[in-house]
């Protein structure tokens, strides 16, 4: 009888060990996002409306750093821009030109980059996910550097911030 | 009964604050560059005393060049998309001259008469508008390998200022095709064009719309800019603060002053008047007429526009 409890004691510490763990690691992740930890480069030319670009995140886990690559290639185009470079890319200007938008707006942008929030609705994976030797770099003895090709769909992304009047259309006062 | 009339009332109030709200609204044309048309054959050339001339054949570079009309219609779907549709220049050349032709065809029923037209209405009838976006590209060859340099000028009609831009070399290519090329070309600019157009058009939410403002006076007046009025102001000091006042921040420059003209240039002019409607330069400057046509100045004058950003007053009648 003392053995079963026993057994049950140790499986529930084991399970609540395990949950915190992943909950812990999770959070971890989040924490790198929130700080928006990321660099971001122009890949090439997208079709009409869209930007293909490539983010560099940082993490422990690569698994992790893929997983937030699209959120931070979502925020790349609203605040960061890019510089030209090769394939025939042009330099882009972010399309909130502010940075105290984002504080501003808080509300809105917390939502938005929530975990499965609406940021997915204006980003797609450009590959079949997997990641060239050369985009995945181990910048320190427990940090990952890793690179993932995303399309933003940066007009949707400028029509849905137009809506709600956090930048401004080009048409707007005429 | 009377739910309904104070309804419409609101409506009727509310469509009117809209109305109100909106500032005139610039045209956009794209318009192929004189160097990429001359480059490219699709020029005139003709003697102006004694000096060899050549200007852009429009007309027969729309009709001959099919990259041409790639370009400018995938620029005006895009400006489209943003709310911001522009006028197309092969169009407005066509309707320029069938509305010529009919102008030349119609008469009065009544009278047998003709539409009345002076040699400057005339000289009017062409394709214009506010904003110019010039468009000038060229391939470059390098043996089989082959780039496109693009540039995209976003030009003021009437200040002659460049307001936005766009330009640089897009990736070489073995392959590619240069419509493809193109296309790539407008692609990558376009978001760079739209941005500092953009920037642009908040300056001018800011402070004001910028115009050019003329004074001339007909050979035939006994007074000149030199006169002197009332207090003992020379007429072009009386002018002067006249903007001074009128204008957002005070802000303008005399560019030139004689005793015959003056240019006033870089005039900040509000986008809407007292009574909150829009205004644009010949609305602004109808207000100076009116200044210099009452007393103590009692000066007739004729009021001249051209678009929306600038207009000239003739001293002396009208």
């Amino acid at each position: 009888m003392k053995l079963s409890y026993l057994f049950t004691t140790i499986f529930f510490v084991l399970v609540a060990n395990f949950s915190a763990q992943a909950q812990w690691k999770k959070e971890k992740t989040k924490e790198d996002t929130k700080i928006w930890r990321y660099d971001i480069e122009c890949e090439g030319i997208a079709k009409q409306g869209a930007k293909l670009v490539k983010v560099w995140s940082y993490s422990k886990n690569p698994k992790h750093a893929i997983s937030s690559a699209m959120r931070n290639a979502v925020h790349g185009i609203i605040f960061k821009g890019y510089a030209g470079g090769g394939q025939g890319c042009t330099s882009f200007q972010p399309l909130v030109k502010d940075p105290s938008v984002e504080e501003e707006h808080k509300e809105f942008f917390d939502a938005f980059f929530a975990e499965g929030g609406e940021y997915l609705k204006y980003v797609s994976a450009a590959t079949d996910g997997s990641i060239a030797p050369g985009d995945r770099l181990k910048v320190s003895k427990r940090e990952y550097k890793i690179a993932a090709v995303v399309t933003v769909m940066s007009d949707q992304l400028r029509k849905r911030l137009e809506k709600e009047n956090i930048i401004k259309s080009l048409s707007s006062g005429f | 009964m009377k739910q309904p009339k104070l309804i419409l009332c609101l409506l009727a109030i509310f469509s009117i604050t809209i109305a109100f709200g909106q500032a005139k609204k610039p045209t956009l044309m794209v318009v192929p560059s004189d160097a990429w048309c001359i480059q490219n054959g699709y020029s005139m050339t003709f003697e102006n005393q004694g000096s060899t001339e050549k200007i852009a054949d429009y007309k027969r570079a729309f009709q001959e060049n099919p990259e041409v009309l790639q370009v400018i219609s995938q620029i005006n779907g895009m400006m489209a998309d943003r709310g911001f549709p522009l006028k197309n220049m092969e169009s407005v050349i066509k309707t320029i001259s069938s509305n010529s032709a009919e102008d030349n065809l119609r008469q009065s029923k009544e009278s047998g008469s003709d539409i009345s037209e002076s040699p400057i209405d005339e000289f009017k009838k062409a394709a214009k508008a506010d904003i110019i976006i010039q468009l000038t590209w060229t391939v470059n060859k390098t043996g089989p390998k082959k780039s496109i340099n693009f540039n995209l000028q976003g030009l003021d009609s009437y200040t002659d200022k460049q307001i936005a831009t766009a330009t640089g070399t897009g990736a070489p290519s073995f392959s590619a095709e240069t419509p493809v090329l193109l296309s790539e070309a407008v692609l990558s600019h376009m978001d760079n064009f739209t941005s500092s157009l953009q920037s642009h058009f908040d300056d001018m939410f800011e402070n004001g719309r910028e115009i050019i403002v003329r004074i001339q006076k007909w050979d035939d007046w006994d007074g000149d800019l030199e006169t002197e009025y009332g207090g003992g102001d020379e007429l072009g000091f009386v002018i002067e603060d006249w903007l001074q006042k009128n204008t957002v921040k005070g802000r303008f420059n005399t560019t030139d002053m004689t005793e015959n003209m003056a240019l006033f240039e870089q005039v900040r002019i509000p986008l809407y008047n007292e009574s909150g409607n829009a205004i644009d330069a010949r609305r602004y400057v109808r207000d100076l007429s009116k200044f210099l046509s009452s007393a103590p100045y009692n000066i007739p004058n004729k009021l001249v526009m051209k678009g929306l950003g600038r207009a000239t007053i003739i001293l002396g009648g009208k």
